[in-house]
């Protein structure tokens, strides 16, 4: 934005659901920020809360069951408590969401045609030959040969990766300012999965708009993010520049992330453990239990505050705040140095017990 | 359930009822108006400024008496021409894939042949044939081809060969014992027949779909409230309340479509109803959500479209209950013996069962090929619509 705020802020966001076990919290004191023509990238284990945290911000969780709190400002209005109407404006038009899952976000009801020109007729006052216009552009420019033509087909008429393309179509067919994207490769191939990312770059270029994208692979952030978000259990672990943090990771969690991946140069081993049971988190640091840097203090009270290391750079860790010894975590080079760091560390300080 | 807090009825705000921002209606609906606006006229002119015994169409010189179920079913028609025949032209790749799985069933296309001289028939006998005129003289005559003993008409109209008299072509499938052509009773009968089917559907299918989806959007109390409701309805004895209402009130076709149709629509609000709670949670309501629409455009345009399928079905198999439930009424004398219904002209002929047997034969064999005929149709549609409970039920 012009005066310097960001397009998308979101502060201390908290999503819970009451259950029949209680209630559940998905996502629990949740901070970043989007701004224009900036890639962010939310990264974690599947289960982190990272879905919930980015259907919160147009309060598409249905409530209740859920119930959403803190601040979610878009352009300098808080879109947590707005009404509805004026919610529903912003849904499509201006925040616009890409699925995981396009075989299943897609009414087979429908010609593609009309769903992509749905939320521009519910939004703007288009006739059906100008809505169609921009849509049959916009199917061209995602890539689907023969456009004109194929608007009225129904999307079982589509592959995976078509349809996909259909589905970004739908996305920005309200010229969005921020574009949602929740796993939007998953369910693709990684040829595909290159082009989309590839499309979704192009298209942001053009169009200059935010894009929030959530993924569990760290190969395609690497690709695309300008910003991360590292969360776990419904907390933000790290957040900060992508080059930062992947030449720098700073929390235990995220130097394991990528210790995951074999072409960063980590073992691939995985990380032993589970995500902790969401109706029952863990006193202190969410991913305590699995740490193997883990303390004492690690184990007590809430999640540490975060603490800015480096400018941009934040990270929730006891050893980085106040009192804390960094040099504990040995990641301070990545990639080999992380045996090393686990070498380097206290040995009573070994994996979780629990 | 989606509805977000502030979202109340009384809050709706009514400009984002269509689909688009603005104030534009389909073909369909313009179609509609235009054709409903003149007939809402002739009702009002007909129950208003002109008298009950005096014709509908007396300032043109036709002598036909228009009734409030007569009205409707005009209005039904509408209704399934504007909403139903011309979206399938309109779609003509649907409609191919339609008639395409639908042709796969042979007895159902037959069965559509047939109804649709039923439908046809219905809507063009009474307008070109003259309503069949009592006339003792040639009362009993035997159907075309057959022949009964001379005693039993009281003139033969056809030849008298050996002490039998034969059917002839004027009056192909005999008279009654009044001397009615039963012929012309049963093409009158088939008006009656598309009445009860089109009226009883709009109405299940309108209070069905509306409780349906009402009850699984609003969730919580509301819905449990609904559907215990719901379990009133379907526990309800119509036919004793249908006799209640006779007694006091006195029973036309309309009562008996009004009462039966109101007391009907539980089991489609209960399928609506949990049709629509597994729809509304598929990915494609969220991304409709996600786009901006609101809790009436997810309805309208999302739920319903994708429940319609079975309810077109189930709405199918609902008819041959209302026909049958009609006759047997009628059978039982407690029917409005003015209407020319088959249940009627069964029911005037079942004391001629020994010797004049066309007249309850002839209609009753009618009466089974249309119940039969609705079936097949229903069982097809679910296959045609639906191949997913096709899949589901083997």
């Amino acid at each position: 934005m012009s005066d310097g705020q960001p397009l998308l802020e979101v502060e201390n966001l908290t999503t819970t659901f009451s259950t029949e076990d209680g209630t559940l919290t998905a996502v629990d004191g949740v901070d970043f920020s989007v701004d224009t023509g900036e890639t962010v990238c939310i990264v974690g284990e599947s289960g982190s809360g990272k879905t919930v945290a980015t259907e919160s911000i147009t309060k598409i969780i249905n409530t209740p069951p859920g119930k959403i709190e803190g601040t979610v400002r878009y352009k300098g209005r808080d879109l947590l408590s707005i009404p509805g109407s004026e919610l529903r404006q912003i849904r499509g038009n201006e925040i616009a969401h890409i699925f995981q899952n396009p075989q299943e976000a897609m009414n087979h009801c429908y010609t593609v045609g009309w769903q992509i020109t749905e939320a521009l007729q519910i939004h703007q006052d288009v006739s059906d030959e100008e809505a169609r216009t921009k849509a049959v552009d916009l199917m061209d420019r995602v890539g689907i040969a023969n456009a004109s033509s194929r608007f009225d087909d129904y999307p079982h008429e589509f592959s995976g990766g078509q349809k996909q393309r259909i589905m970004i179509a739908m996305a920005l067919v309200g010229d969005p300012d921020l574009l949602i994207a929740d796993e939007p490769t998953t369910a693709l191939d990684v040829t595909v999965q290159a082009q989309i990312l590839e499309l979704l770059d192009d298209l942001q270029d053009e169009y200059g708009m935010g894009i929030l994208f959530v993924t569990h692979d760290l190969g395609v952030v690497a690709q695309i993010a300008d910003r991360i978000v590292v969360m776990y259990a419904g907390k933000v672990m790290e957040r900060g520049n992508v080059l930062d943090i992947f030449d720098n990771p700073t929390h235990p969690y995220t130097q394991q992330l990528l210790e995951c991946l074999p072409e960063f140069g980590g073992t691939g081993g995985g990380i032993p453990g589970t995500l902790p049971d969401p109706h029952d988190p863990p006193d202190g640091c969410r991913f305590a239990p699995r740490c193997e840097y883990a303390e004492e203090a690690c184990r007590t009270g809430e999640q540490p505050e975060e603490v800015e290391i480096e400018p941009g750079q934040w990270v929730s860790c006891v050893h980085y705040g106040p009192g804390g010894d960094p040099s504990v975590i040995g990641g301070e080079e990545f990639g080999i140095a992380g045996d090393t760091g686990a070498a380097d560390g206290d040995s009573e300080v070994g994996p979780a017990d629990d | 359930m989606a509805t977000e807090g502030s979202e109340r009825f009384d809050q709706v705000d009514w400009s984002d009822l269509s689909r688009s921002g603005r104030f534009d209606l389909s073909i369909n609906s313009i179609g509609m108006l235009l054709t409903t606006l003149p007939l809402a006229l002739l009702a009002v002119y007909d129950t208003q400024f002109i008298g009950d015994r005096t014709p509908t169409f007396e300032f043109i010189g036709l002598d036909r008496t228009f009734e409030a179920v007569d009205f409707f079913f005009i209005f039904t028609l509408f209704l399934a021409f504007w909403y139903l025949v011309l979206p399938l032209y309109q779609n003509p790749r649907m409609t191919r894939y339609y008639w395409k799985e639908f042709r796969r069933n042979r007895p159902a296309v037959v069965s559509m042949v047939w109804l649709g001289i039923v439908f046809v028939g219905g809507i063009i006998g009474p307008l070109v044939m003259s309503a069949p005129q009592q006339e003792l003289l040639v009362a009993y005559q035997p159907p075309v081809f057959t022949s009964v003993v001379e005693s039993t008409p009281a003139t033969c109209v056809g030849e008298v060969m050996n002490g039998r008299c034969h059917g002839t072509w004027e009056y192909p499938l005999g008279t009654t014992n009044a001397g009615r052509d039963v012929f012309t009773m049963i093409v009158y009968g088939m008006t009656i027949s598309m009445q009860i089917a089109f009226i009883t559907t709009t109405i299940v299918a309108t209070i069905g779909i509306t409780f349906g989806t009402l009850s699984a959007y609003s969730g919580g109390w509301v819905d449990e409230i609904m559907m215990r409701f719901v379990d009133i309805i379907l526990s309800f004895p119509t036919f004793l309340m249908f006799l209640l209402i006779l007694y006091i009130y006195g029973g036309g076709l309309g009562m008996f479509i009004v009462v039966f149709s109101l007391f009907a629509w539980g089991g489609t609000a209960r399928y609506v109803r949990s049709k629509s709670l597994s729809i509304s949670e598929e990915e494609f309501i969220k991304a409709s959500r996600i786009s901006g629409a609101s809790t009436y455009q997810v309805i309208r345009g999302h739920v319903v479209p994708n429940v319609a399928s079975s309810i077109i079905t189930q709405l199918t198999l609902l008819i041959p209950g209302f026909l049958l439930f009609e006759a047997q009424l009628a059978f039982l004398g407690v029917g409005d013996s003015t209407v020319p219904s088959w249940g009627q002209l069964i029911s005037a002929g079942r004391s001629d069962l020994s010797y004049a047997p066309w007249i309850v034969l002839a209609p009753g064999i009618v009466l089974f090929l249309t119940i039969l005929a609705f079936n097949f149709l229903g069982d097809a549609l679910l296959d045609a619509l639906n191949p997913e409970a096709e899949a589901e039920s083997e």
